[in-house]
């Protein structure tokens, strides 16, 4: 008897254990090699990227072939009908160059656009859900670009974008993350029975376990594997795109497919303790407020201040509230607006701003728009560098999870929602116009160490948070001098310059109790809370030459290493 | 030998409480609502409508909006701080809407569901209150198992005697939700 109850309670103990909740995995998320290091998002993603790196590729080759994969990996944060930016520096280049590969809005777009309701939103969500959200999609295009131009030529388009038509075609994994999305954007995507199809079972969201197949999507990818950028932006696939987005109440028209370009822009660029920092500029204000707030923080000494420290967090909350009231105010698309660039980065400007910060107490809050708005925290981020001393870091999106729910028939392609980044009335820098592309946080980011060699690549989902991530990151790096999971992995806090100071909820009580003493209003998060963004970076050891990657246990990241 | 029995009939016990379900007790049509906002209330509208019971959806249906017409109450347990924030309504409200929504629902003599798809993930202390509510005021319960790994729902059902059917997923949640009505 006194068996069986052992039995029993061994039964129960084990069924128990099978049913408890995924907890996050935090052993294994980095990788270290000596030729080079992918870290992105999914793992299978990231061993594309060091298979295309055994091949003979070079870290251009591995990120492109990686944002493919990724593609179809975490359809519900990127994709072909998404945007995105992508901050290069081979080893031959002095200077890093930004592939800027933003949606732009239709040619039919207008300020007025959307009906804007008594409670000051847009009527019926139509800037986030349904056709009239889409803008035109660049990733195709940026990629592309990316590849012809600086890509290493010893491997074919075709191979380059294989890995991701084999896993289209093979099916991917439904992790606990994604069977969660899937959950939460169930109404959406229940909404357009195109997506209903590929992405539920009869209705109902697939389970952990499960694997989800594309075959349109693998069919799309072949297409531009074959012809190239035209496989996408005109012909047969664009005319169902146009369709599909008119069908769903949008205006994208072929015309605004077959005119897409990226642009090439030079990067924001500035220096952290010795450090240099390339960054990504306007269309996207992550790039500019990065460099502010390093900036801002080179005016104390951080590293005294110590790791989580009361002192620590209330700098970063007053930085982080300085720039964002700036961003609030200036940031735009710079081919529409002027944006005060130089001034937004200059040191001098932010040793004034330093001087406003008083140790003891956080400044009023600076109430300037409502730029919290911009942007869902569905983005994703990749970055790689070999040891020949290249750099790459792309971040990329559809906006929200799913994006505008809009699936293609017969291609796969889930349309973005970028649309929803600009400001949905007249009046703003970030105002609708035809052809602009919408105020953005992506931060893909290069850093050389003080002696100009390659030091470090890095990124983030996540929204305004990516901002806070990815300097954080860095100064984690810099300044606290933690290897680069560990970065990765430390509790983040972020706030914007109104409202409330968020904590994730590992940052330690006294910390948390000493912020509200001294007047800021703390919400505390959870203990990793994908609301902070998803960090992927890599590192170079020139000492050891040793590259190591760093990947988000707050999102399915994994680096891996050759 | 004996050993043996006795095990086999431990089991069969077991799993009599797991997969309980009663007679259909339940009349049509039925009116769903959400108890927490999360966003299983989709799922559930999808179990009903490839069940075929005739339902109308409400997430956010007040004591007051419940008639005679709907017959049977379905409620989707479990909280969900982006759904309350969505809809709008602070955890406080959304629990003095379900209080007055089953006095409601009792006065009229409706059967009362009780459906909890979340697993261990649509647990914890934001969703817990809402599910002890539901539980309270419930004629039968359907539960993904995992989300049953402390005992509360078997617990509950035990203590109040209400039928309790636990399933290993989503997917098979439909057969005894749709079972439940004549």
């Amino acid at each position: 008897m006194k068996r069986l109850f052992a039995f029993t309670l061994c039964f129960t103990a084990l069924i128990g254990l099978s049913n408890a909740q995924s907890p996050v995995n935090l052993y294994g998320r980095n990788a270290q090699g000596n030729v080079g290091v992918v870290a992105a998002a999914k793992p299978e993603a990231s061993q594309v990227g060091v298979d295309i790196l055994k091949k003979g590729g070079n870290a251009v080759d591995a990120a492109i072939a990686t944002a493919f994969a990724l593609g179809v990996l975490e359809p519900n944060a990127s994709g072909v009908g998404g945007g995105g930016f992508m901050a290069i520096k081979l080893a031959n280049m002095n200077e890093a160059v930004i592939i800027d590969f933003r949606e732009s809005a239709p040619a039919a777009a207008k300020a007025d656009m959307y009906a804007i309701g008594a409670d000051g939103k847009v009527v019926n969500a139509a800037n986030v859900v349904g056709g009239l959200a889409v803008g035109v999609p660049g990733e195709v295009a940026g990629l592309l670009y990316g590849l012809d131009k600086y890509g290493s030529k010893k491997l074919t388009r075709a191979q380059i974008i294989q890995p991701a038509i084999d896993w289209a075609k093979k099916g991917i994994p439904v992790t606990v993350n994604l069977s969660k999305i899937i959950t939460d954007e169930l109404v959406k995507i229940n909404k357009f029975p195109a997506g209903a199809k590929i992405y539920t079972k009869d209705g109902l969201p697939y389970e952990i376990g499960d694997s989800i197949k594309n075959p349109d999507l693998a069919a799309t990818l072949e297409l531009i594997a074959r012809q190239g950028k035209d496989g996408f932006y005109k012909g047969d696939i664009a005319g169902k795109m146009v369709a599909a987005v008119k069908d769903a109440g949008g205006i994208l028209s072929a015309a605004d497919l077959a005119t897409y370009e990226p642009k090439i822009r030079k990067p924001i660029t500035g220096t952290y303790r010795g450090y240099t920092i390339f960054s990504t500029p306007p269309a996207s204000s992550g790039g500019a407020h990065v460099i502010q707030i390093l900036n801002i923080l080179e005016n104390f000494d951080v590293a005294k201040l110590g790791d989580g420290t009361p002192a620590a967090l209330h700098l970063w909350g007053e930085a982080m509230k300085l720039a964002f009231a700036d961003r609030a105010k200036y940031m735009a698309d710079t081919d529409f607006v002027k944006v005060p660039l130089t001034g937004l980065t200059h040191k001098a400007y932010a040793m004034s701003l330093a001087a406003s910060i008083d140790p003891d107490k956080p400044m009023p809050s600076v109430q300037a728009g409502d730029p919290g708005r911009f942007e869902s925290g569905s983005t994703t981020s990749l970055s790689v560098m070999d040891k020949n001393g290249n750099m790459v870091a792309i971040t990329k999106s559809i906006n929200y999870f799913f994006g505008s729910g809009v699936v293609v028939p017969g291609t796969g392609i889930i349309m973005n929602n970028h649309m929803d980044d600009f400001v949905p009335k007249a009046g703003s820098a970030n105002s609708i116009e035809p052809g602009k592309r919408p105020l953005s946080s992506m931060s893909p980011t290069l850093v050389l160490d003080p002696n100009g060699k390659p030091f470090m690549t890095i990124g983030s989902p996540g929204a305004t948070r990516i901002i806070g991530a990815v300097a954080g990151v860095i100064s984690n790096v810099v300044d606290h001098k933690m290897p680069i999971q560990q970065a990765v992995m430390a509790p983040r806090f972020f706030r914007m310059q109104a409202g409330d100071y968020n904590l994730e909820g590992r940052v330690s009580i006294n910390t948390r109790n000493a912020l509200e003493k001294m007047g800021h209003k703390v919400m505390v998060r959870g203990d990793w809370d994908a609301f902070f963004g998803g960090v992927h970076a890599v590192t170079y050891d020139a000492r050891t030459k040793t590259l190591s990657g760093g990947a988000d246990p707050r999102r399915d990241g994994q680096a891996a290493a050759y | 030998m004996k050993r043996l029995a006795l095990f086999f009939a431990f089991s069969l016990a077991a799993l009599a409480t797991a997969w309980a379900q009663p007679a259909a007790f339940a009349e049509k049509p039925a009116l769903v609502t959400a108890i927490g906002q999360s966003a299983d209330f989709e799922m559930v509208k999808v179990l009903l409508t490839r069940g075929k019971i005739p339902f109308t959806a409400e997430p956010l249906v007040k004591a007051q909006g419940l008639t005679p017409a709907a017959k049977t109450l379905v409620l989707v347990a479990g909280g969900s701080s982006k759904g309350l924030g969505a809809a709008g309504i602070s955890i406080e409200a959304e629990s003095e809407r379900a209080k007055a929504l089953l006095a409601r629902a009792k006065e009229l003599k409706m059967k009362i569901i009780t459906v909890h798809l979340g697993g261990s993930a649509r647990r914890g202390p934001l969703s817990d209150g809402f599910i002890q509510q539901c539980l309270a005021a419930s004629d039968y319960a359907i539960v993904v198992a995992e989300g049953d790994g402390d005992g509360l729902f078997s617990k509950t059902a035990a203590e109040r005697k209400f039928e309790l059917t636990k399933v290993d997923k989503i997917s098979l949640v439909g057969a005894p939700l749709t079972a439940a009505f004549k």
